[in-house]
């Protein structure tokens, strides 16, 4: 313990001496894991409220039926890039930021791996959006085919196909550095006594992460170079007078797109692994499975990637495989909802707006798991296919399930970040806000879905009309409430009650053994930790 | 005869990854890396000779066009 | 604690490096953007601005690293996250080039021979391309491009493959005189890869030429000329990136760089090398030959 304390004392005296003075030499050139993982998360925060702002034109234009507010085809630039914008710019850097803050204050390491390549990480982001985003202001607009691009409707897109593809590249360079930086921290930079099997859930989520993210993001860099190709030098990967197949781009889009979905969800897995136990005061239950829970979810997630095409038309075998094969996701799936009950039971539990936005995401997130075991019957898939079942569904888990652990991931460890406490009445009013009217959005979407209502058009028939209306409505609350979030962060940064070193009572792992706010520099010896203030430290 | 240079081709690329393996674990004292290389290049040159082989002794055809065919 | 003691990881402070790279990187886009989309492109300066900032920042950045590690900052920890690092990107590179063979096996097995009416292609190729032959190589029902021949395999691609084998058996050479700590051997059979790897190139020019003028095999021929072009293009440019690693390595070990029990940066480079060469022998079986 006393070592602990001593080493507290030089970091904070180091503290003083080497943060970097001046905005350019502070954030621009920074190597330190603290300062850019502030940079993700603010980052992803402003994409988030330009992507929302996005989804608050759709919910406007959807509000009644009939075309009111926008043109159509401005409408259709919307749903791409609110897609485009939440996927690459949102959800992916906020879980960028969070692993860049944490994970080398969970394993004793003094940064991240690579320190030079994470600052390049970082800054070819807010790049690649502006090219991205600029195409809103050109002749022709932003793209509008869909963020899955598919060939041939996003080739006529004129001159944004070349802006939307070279935006692509440089989000993959982007997150295949990062991916490689987070796999050499964890696997190159643990403490000395930290094993494998002591790393704290997040930790492996991130890890299991990141080989997704390198496997997965050069594919997609492959298939937007076919696609730049076909449109700028004639060649006829997609184009059946050639002998090519417009499907083929659907098979190496979603050879990335399905492991997609589980990079952003994993780490929402982590996070909420760290959490539940803290605040019911249990051990996480069952770790182990957790650890190959999600070793399989990431390995399934390479061999179902055509359930996104069952109406394109398969062969008929194919369409049985990768049924059967989807459905083999809800096992290793209802393992880590089954571990979180267990975890709970029995625990003395408090419900800080952390704990509140973390079983929100257990209920919810299993809500959006369900309906997706639904569409993974081929025969009924038929029938949801590109209407707003899906929409509802995909919905329900990257935004009940990936936003709201990264909200209930900031809630938890803003006080480690500005040594000051959130607001817990403001919390908690942000947490019922947000869970009522997120439900008043997407949960009547089920029914327009099933009820045939088709995705990305900006009219429909009148007697969708009234659920229309209902979501519009949770849709501008639900926005409004995010406004909300940005006014309590601003107000925890700023001041606040002062936060202790433990934070929460319950709380294990090395990132609570630091002062809070957290010094510049942590565990800059390098030596040995204390297993016992680590959760998983001593069990295995 | 094209599913021995797919073979070969298979054992070319396990021992260029294990020759990746041990660049990371054996930290370049190791003699392993070097080794796995030269084991690979020594394939190559094996399957080069045995695609001449195969091509001369008529065990494999090489493509043409459909309006080229004889 | 100072920075310079070796038993500590090295962080390095204030980067450079990275915010260049990211305006090179967005200038070189841009410029690529511009020359795809005007009608008639003049010369595309931004591009050669673009790639200028971006030799600029590795100049640069490279430097940074190779007089750090030169000054003995690194242990044998920060070596290992080196190591990782690269390995992980020829991983990622491995995924690219996967996803432009998986597109050739695909059209080979299955786009092509649909809409030759097998299997439930049929009525595609009844109705739509009524009289086309499903066979590999093809440019499509629509015979894109016009009729083409084919590169003869077994003259220039064979030449290449030979070239860029021999060129593997030299840095392999080099490799065992490093480690025998024989430099004069090391450098001479560097220089000797680098220049098969330049002949390598050269070659594969001028039969882009012979296909062009002569064969009338060109990207618009269809699928065929598609996965041609793009699969031997990205590998060409890869053995560019590789020759021009393997001279700056050269050149370290003129300068006296790099220790017989310690050379990562030797070793990244040669195993890229046979990365490189490994690809061209798939590209040489399953695009060339069969």
């Amino acid at each position: 313990m006393s070592h602990d304390i001593t080493h507290d004392g030089v970091a904070d005296h180091h503290d003083h001496d080497h943060k970097p003075k001046g905005f350019v030499k502070r954030w621009l050139m920074t190597t330190n894991h603290k300062d850019i993982g502030t940079l993700y998360l603010i980052f992803a925060f402003a994409m988030f409220i330009l992507g929302g702002a996005m989804a608050m034109i759709i919910r406007l234009e959807l509000f009644q039926p009939g075309l009111q507010f926008v043109e159509p085809d401005f409408f259709n630039q919307m749903t791409t890039m609110h897609a485009l914008i939440m996927v690459f710019g949102a959800v992916m850097p906020a879980f960028v930021g969070l692993a860049n803050w944490m994970i080398p204050m969970m394993i004793g390491a003094p940064d991240m791996a690579l320190p030079r390549m994470n600052n390049w990480s970082f800054w070819i982001l807010p790049f690649a959006f502006a090219l991205l985003s600029s195409t809103l202001f050109m002749e022709g607009g932003a793209p509008a085919g869909g963020w899955t691009m598919y060939p041939p409707l996003v080739l006529q897109g004129g001159h944004n196909v070349a802006y939307l593809v070279f935006a692509v590249h440089l989000m993959g360079i982007s997150s295949i550095m990062g991916a490689i930086n987070v796999i050499a921290t964890i696997m190159n930079m643990r403490a000395p006594n930290v094993g494998y099997l002591n790393m704290p859930l997040f930790v492996w989520t991130w890890l299991i992460t990141a080989f997704l993210l390198i496997a997965v993001m050069p594919v997609l860099a492959g298939a937007v170079t076919m696609l730049l190709t076909d449109r700028y030098f004639d060649t006829s990967f997609f184009n059946a007078a050639g002998g090519g197949d417009p499907v083929l781009f659907q098979h190496i889009f979603w050879f990335f797109g399905h492991p997609e979905v589980y990079i952003m969800i994993l780490p929402a897995f982590g996070v909420v692994s760290e959490i539940i136990p803290t605040f019911a005061r249990k051990p996480l239950f069952g770790y182990v499975s957790m650890v190959y829970a999600t070793a399989a979810i990431a390995f399934l997630s390479f061999i179902v990637w055509a359930h996104h095409m069952f109406s394109v038309g398969m062969p008929l075998g194919a369409e049985l495989y990768f049924m059967y094969a989807t459905m083999m996701i809800a096992v290793p799936t209802g393992v880590k909802i089954f571990n979180w009950v267990a975890t709970m039971w029995k625990g003395s539990m408090t419900f800080e707006t952390p704990m509140l936005f973390s079983l929100a995401f257990v209920i919810l997130f299993t809500i959006g798991g369900f309906s997706g075991v639904m569409m993974a019957l081929a025969p009924v898939d038929l029938q949801y296919h590109d209407t707003y079942f899906i929409v509802a569904h995909f919905h329900y888990v990257l935004v009940t399930g990936a936003v709201f652990a990264i909200i209930a991931g900031v809630y938890y460890w803003i006080p480690k970040w500005s040594g000051h406490m959130y607001n817990e009445r403001l919390g908690k009013i942000h947490f019922w806000w947000s869970t009522i009217s997120v439900n008043v959005l997407f949960f009547p979407q089920h029914f327009l879905g099933l009820a045939g209502m088709p995705r990305r058009i900006p009219d429909y028939s009148t007697q969708f009309a009234e659920f229309n209306m209902w979501s519009s409505i949770g849709g501008f609350a639900f926005g409004l409430a995010q406004v909300f979030f940005i006014y309590i962060v601003w107000k925890t940064v700023r001041g606040g009650e002062k936060a202790t070193g433990q934070v929460w009572e319950g709380a294990k792992g090395l990132e609570w053994t630091v002062p809070s706010p957290a010094p510049h520099h942590t565990f800059e010896d390098f030596g040995p930790v204390d297993l016992d203030k680590m959760a998983h430290g001593k069990t295995h | 005869m094209k599913i021995v240079i797919i073979l070969m081709l298979l054992f070319i690329l396990f021992s260029l990854g294990s020759a990746m393996f041990y660049l990371v674990k054996g930290q370049g004292k190791s003699q392993n890396t070097v080794r796995f290389l030269t084991v690979r290049v020594v394939l190559s040159v094996l399957l080069f000779l045995f695609i001449i082989l195969a091509a001369h002794m008529g065990w494999i055809e090489t493509q043409q066009p459909a309006f080229l065919r004889p | 604690m100072s920075e310079a003691s070796k038993d500590q990881y090295y962080v390095p402070h204030l980067a450079k490096w990275p915010i260049v790279g990211s305006v090179g990187l967005t200038v070189t886009v841009l410029g690529a953007i511009n020359l795809l989309n005007s009608e008639n492109p003049g010369t595309p300066w931004m591009l050669y601005l673009g790639f200028a900032i971006i030799l600029l920042m590795m100049f640069g950045w490279f430097g940074e690293v190779i007089k750090e590690s030169e000054d003995n900052l690194y242990n044998t920890q920060v070596d290992t996250s080196f190591r990782m690092g690269m390995i992980w990107f020829i991983f990622s590179e491995v995924m690219f080039f996967g996803a432009f063979f998986g597109a050739l096996f695909y059209a080979r097995t299955f786009s092509v021979p649909w809409l030759g009416g097998e299997g439930t292609g049929l009525s595609t190729n009844e109705v739509l391309w009524n009289g086309y032959e499903g066979v590999w190589p093809t440019n499509g029902p629509g015979d894109l491009g016009g009729r083409f021949e084919l590169i003869d395999p077994y003259h220039l691609p064979l030449i290449n493959t030979l070239l860029l084998l021999a060129s593997s058996v030299t840095i392999t050479i080099a490799h065992h005189a490093l480690r025998a700590n024989n430099r004069s051997q090391t450098i001479i059979w560097l220089i000797a890869t680098v220049i098969l790897g330049a002949v390598f190139l050269f070659y594969q020019a001028e039969e882009y030429i012979e296909a062009y003028r002569d064969l009338n095999l060109t990207l618009s021929s269809g699928i065929y000329g598609s996965t041609f072009f793009m699969l031997t293009g990205f590998h060409g440019m890869h053995v560019t990136l590789g020759a021009i690693m393997i001279t700056i390595i050269t050149i370290r070990v003129i300068r006296g760089h790099f220790r017989p029990e310690s050379h990562f940066g030797f070793e990244a480079v040669a195993w890229y090398w046979h990365f490189v060469d490994v690809v061209w022998l798939g590209l040489f079986i399953f695009v060339y030959i069969l």
